[in-house]
């Protein structure tokens, strides 16, 4: 249970890739580490999200609500990070993290990670890099998706 | 008030001031013996024949007769010390006694301003006013009369005495005087001008840095420290210009003098050495006077400086004195009297004009009466003479012309003993004190000292004496120890009833939670009440089997246990599993603990912590070294400030380098170990506890227990069955600690405490420990909102036949208007003003009376 472990934990981490070691280190500290039992909600789907969760052991199922009740749609495991969207935008949760055993996970929170991007800029652009991947592979995707359906 | 000091002093200490010249004219002779005893000796004993001399019919040969004149002289100089020393301390008490009395009279008269003479003057203003700037009054009026009298008259003793050796060597003694008598005065009239000044700027100095504090806020808010600066240093030149005037023209005052005095000399060698060689003076009596004429330029320094500090003091007694004699100001009898007419009856307003509100505006021919009993609302948005009249109603302020009357009793005749028992008054700017909350919520029941304290032996002594000092003084002799409260005036009989009806009133206004709160941030001492201690042990008892019951809460807290690692505390409540006895002691402060110390030694603990302590500050350094202060991130994560990290960069490069010097100083070890104290294994995982390590930790806790808790008060262990008075009561009803890993486990169990706490009843005890919390400076510790809460619990609590509101509860809010339902409840069958600025809010009340501009609208 040290900081070491964690920021190996961080660094499998796509969002975090780019950041060099020192400032894992500090990303590490300044976070919580927490447990959650089996069965224990991360969060819920609607409320708002002021934290990101990586897991570093266990495994966390996805809920999302639906007419007939809540559905699970996926389910993360170690060293993913869940509720990034979180401490980067407003936005309410859109699905309910539920322990699916028993878990540590480390709790970054928004008003400390925005910190950090405000200490240290070439973090920000990592995090700029990360998502503007993500932004293209997303594109291409739904350019891919649109012309399967045309030609479809 | 007397306007000169000498009036002032006369008229309260002449017959000590008499006393006092009395004792000095006893001095002469002995002082003047003293001058002629060395002659004698001298003239007579040593170069004198034809013994043997006879005195009191004895004979005395020439040694004998030496011997007894020196002897003479011996007992003389005694007696002369002697009675210097019994008029010092006798003026000294004199001049500390009648500043008692000036101040107190001073103070007084504040209490006796009239509300609207408060803005013209400044708290800034008038407090150097009665503290320093009186001061040298007092050392000044022991000396008033007896100072001149006695360097005058040794003066003149000493030039009479010149003049009886020869008279030209007497006037050439005093042939300075009349030209310092002239231009002395001179020049000291502009240093008094000048000091008058000065008082005045170092006035307006203390009222701007009183409101600098005051307003400190709003300078940082508006960037205006460099106008306030400015204004200050401007401030502080002026004074700097006056002071150097000041002190160019003391100081020529001082060297004409000296000059003067080192001139006369002269004239002694010139004309004292002509007479000797005429044969007309004998040598004897030349040196004799040159003795007596240094001893001449004593006494006159001291009249010279004597006269200068008259001018001194007189200018700063005038100047302070002249402020405190506003034509208006009340009756001391206002203050001073105990009687209280019974206030029943309609409050009437009878064509009321009133002048002088706080923004100047007035309140015109006003006509109005509330019968006695009902609840009426003053309506008006501010300005409207809304305030004013609910003042006017209070007696709070006196109306320029016509009359308030409650019953048929004319406000402005009536005392404060009537005024403040038999109304209520709360205004929108209500005023908590520095004290506890329940100084404050019984404030209005303090009107007098009710139960004076049993005294006995040493202590009813020393009243005594207090009491004594203060009819001497004319101070009161109200008893600050004496019970106050007055249980009948709130209509309860005792302070548990009391403390009862605090709390109802309390709910009804909705601060009881907040004060519940702040009763779990408390500490209490368990010898006052064994009862409470054990109802919270109980809850303690109540929650761990609570805990044990239910996994899931378990799984919350870390229960102190004494073989097991509590990773969700420090290490040093791990280590010791005791707290220090004194709450006041910090974390940093325990390494330096003597007994710490000698156990950490002796365990070896000593260099295990301070090798985590290094550890810590080498990772600290690492990881926020390149952080800037401002982020935040420092103060709430980092075990070190900014400010500390030079000297914990200097403490990590000695303790890494293989130098044998400089080497870490015990200052330097004290704060690694402080470091390896705060660390909370669950939260800051920086790797440094293994489970050997913890291990070692319970092992030597046991030894800690054993060797340093057992024989000595400074610890407390945590023991299950135990009250920890240095804890809060929060922290001891839960023997443990909230999981600090475990998400909201601080608030989920508090959730819990608080059920257990209403289950068991201890709510009200919580709240009353909550009466004792310390409400800070003018209540800062406590929001704006508590403040108002507290100050109209406290209005409610006298239990007035009248009670006046003005903007307290106006809130359009749902939990307002329940209050003012309360309100209205709890007033009933007595008379209720509500000042308020919204006509809705004036809808609840039955009777309504509207003001706008002044003036009552129908």
């Amino acid at each position: 249970m040290t900081l070491e472990t964690e920021v190996e934990a961080l660094r499998k981490v796509p969002l975090f890739r780019g950041i060099d070691e020192t400032k894992l280190r500090l990303l590490a500290f300044i976070s919580d580490r927490t447990e959650y039992p089996s069965g224990e909600r991360l969060c819920s789907q609607g409320e708002e999200g002021d934290c990101a969760f990586i897991i570093l052991s266990g495994a966390a199922d996805v809920l999302v609500e639906t007419p007939e009740g809540e559905k699970k749609v996926a389910q993360v495991s170690e060293n993913s990070i869940v509720g990034e969207i979180a401490i980067l935008c407003d936005v309410p949760r859109t699905a309910t993290l539920v322990a699916a055993n028993d878990m540590d996970v480390l709790t970054v929170s928004k008003d400390d990670f925005l910190k950090l991007l405000k200490e240290f800029p070439d973090i920000s652009l990592e995090v700029m890099r990360t998502l503007a991947l993500r932004l293209e592979r997303t594109t291409r995707d739904l350019a891919d998706a649109r012309r399967g359906a045309a030609g479809g | 008030m007397e306007k000169s000091l000498f009036g002032f002093i006369w008229k309260y200490s002449s017959r000590q001031q008499i006393f006092i010249l009395m004792v000095t004219v006893l001095t002469y002779p002995v002082v003047y013996i003293l001058l002629e005893l060395p002659k004698l000796i001298v003239n007579d004993a040593v170069q004198g024949d034809n013994f043997p001399r006879t005195i009191l019919g004895i004979d005395f040969d020439q040694v004998p007769y030496l011997i007894l004149l020196c002897f003479s002289f011996l007992s003389l100089v005694v007696v002369s010390n002697g009675l210097k020393f019994y008029l010092n301390v006798y003026k000294g008490r004199l001049g500390e006694r009648m500043l008692r009395r000036l101040r107190f009279e001073l103070f007084q008269r504040v209490l006796r301003f009239r509300l609207p003479h408060f803005r013209k003057v400044s708290s800034g203003e008038i407090i150097p006013m009665i503290t320093s700037e009186v001061e040298d009054v007092g050392g000044y009026i022991g000396e008033a009369f007896a100072l001149p009298a006695y360097q005058g008259g040794m003066l003149v003793v000493q030039i009479g005495f010149i003049f009886m050796q020869d008279p030209l060597l007497g006037l050439a003694a005093i042939s300075s005087y009349p030209i310092q008598g002239y231009v002395i005065p001179l020049l000291q009239r502009k240093v008094v001008l000048l000091s008058r000044q000065r008082v005045r700027n170092i006035r307006v100095i203390a009222d701007k840095v009183g409101e600098s504090i005051t307003g400190v806020a709003e300078i940082h808010a508006n960037d205006a420290a460099a106008w306030h600066s400015a204004d200050i240093s401007d401030r502080l030149y002026e004074n700097f210009k006056i002071r150097y005037d000041i002190f160019n023209r003391k100081f020529l005052i001082k060297f004409l003098n000296n000059f003067m005095n080192q001139l006369t000399p002269f004239f002694f060698y010139l004309i004292g050495g002509y007479l000797v060689i005429e044969g007309n003076l004998s040598i004897g009596a030349l040196l004799a006077v040159i003795a007596a004429y240094k001893d001449l330029a004593g006494p006159w320094k001291e009249l010279l400086s004597f006269y200068q500090m008259t001018a001194d003091v007189s200018v700063k007694y005038q100047t302070v004195v002249e402020n405190f004699d506003p034509l208006d100001i009340y009756d001391q009898e206002r203050l001073t009297s105990d009687d209280t007419v019974d206030l029943s009856g309609d409050v009437k307003l009878e064509s009321v004009n009133f002048a002088g509100g706080a923004a100047g505006q007035e309140v015109v021919d006003i006509s109005m009466t509330v019968p006695a009993g009902s609840a009426c609302a003053i309506v008006g948005p501010d300005g409207s003479g809304r305030s004013e009249v609910l003042q006017l109603a209070a007696g709070l302020v006196a109306p320029v012309s016509g009359k308030v009357c409650i019953g048929n009793h004319d406000l402005d005749k009536l005392t404060d003993s009537t005024l403040g028992r038999q109304i209520a008054y709360v205004g929108g700017a209500v005023h908590v004190w520095t004290g506890t909350i329940r100084d404050n919520l019984y404030y209005g029941l303090r009107h007098r000292p009710l139960v004076p304290p049993q005294r006995e032996g040493e202590s009813l002594k020393n009243y005594n004496r207090r009491l004594s000092e203060a009819k001497e003084t004319r101070n009161p002799t109200y008893d600050l120890a004496a019970e106050w409260d007055d249980f009948e005036a709130a209509g309860v009989g005792n302070e548990d009833e009391l403390d009862t009806k605090a709390l109802e009133l309390l709910e009804t206004v909705k601060i009881d939670k907040d004060i519940y709160r702040l009763g779990l941030q408390s500490r209490f001492d368990p010898s006052m009440d064994d009862d409470f201690a054990d109802k919270i042990l109980n809850v303690r008892k109540a929650l761990a089997e609570r805990i044990a019951d239910e996994p899931d809460l378990g799984g919350l807290v870390e229960l102190w246990h004494r073989d097991r690692f509590n990773a969700s505390a420090s290490l040093a409540d791990n280590l010791f599993f005791a707290v220090p006895a004194d709450p006041e002691i910090t974390m940093d402060q325990v390494p330096d603990l003597e007994q710490v110390k000698t156990f950490l030694a002796d365990t070896g603990f000593d260099k295990k912590l301070q090798q985590i302590g290094l550890k810590i500050a080498e990772t600290m350094l690492e990881l926020f070294s390149n952080v800037s202060g401002d982020s935040g991130l420092l103060g709430a994560y980092s075990f070190i400030t900014l400010d500390e990290i030079p000297d914990f960069e200097r403490i990590v490069r000695i303790a890494k380098s293989d130098q044998p010097r400089p080497g870490l100083t015990d200052a330097d070890r004290s704060r690694l170990t402080g470091l390896a104290f705060k660390l909370v294994p669950a939260r800051h995982r920086l790797g440094v506890m293994s489970d050997e390590l913890k291990r070692d930790i319970i092992s030597a806790r046991q030894t800690f227990l054993d060797e340093v808790v057992k024989n000595s008060d400074n610890f407390v262990a945590f023991e299950p069955d135990v009250y920890l008075p240095p804890l809060t009561i929060e922290d001891n009803l839960l023997f443990g600690r909230a999981r600090v890993d475990r998400r909201d486990a601080r608030r989920r169990i508090d959730d819990v405490i608080r059920t257990i706490v209403e289950e068991t009843g201890l709510r009200r005890a919580i709240i009353y420990a909550g009466f004792g919390y310390h409400v800070g400076v003018s209540g800062s510790r406590l929001s704006a909102g508590q403040r108002r809460k507290i100050a109209l619990v406290r209005g409610l609590l006298k239990n007035a036949k009248i009670t006046i509101l003005d903007d307290i509860a106006t809130g359009v809010t749902e939990e307002d208007r329940t209050l003012r339902k309360g309100l209205r409840q709890i007033l009933s069958g007595k008379t209720f003003l509500f000042g308020t600025s919204d006509a809705d809010i004036a809808a609840e009340f039955d009777q309504r009376f509207i003001l706008d501009q002044g003036r009552l609208s129908e």
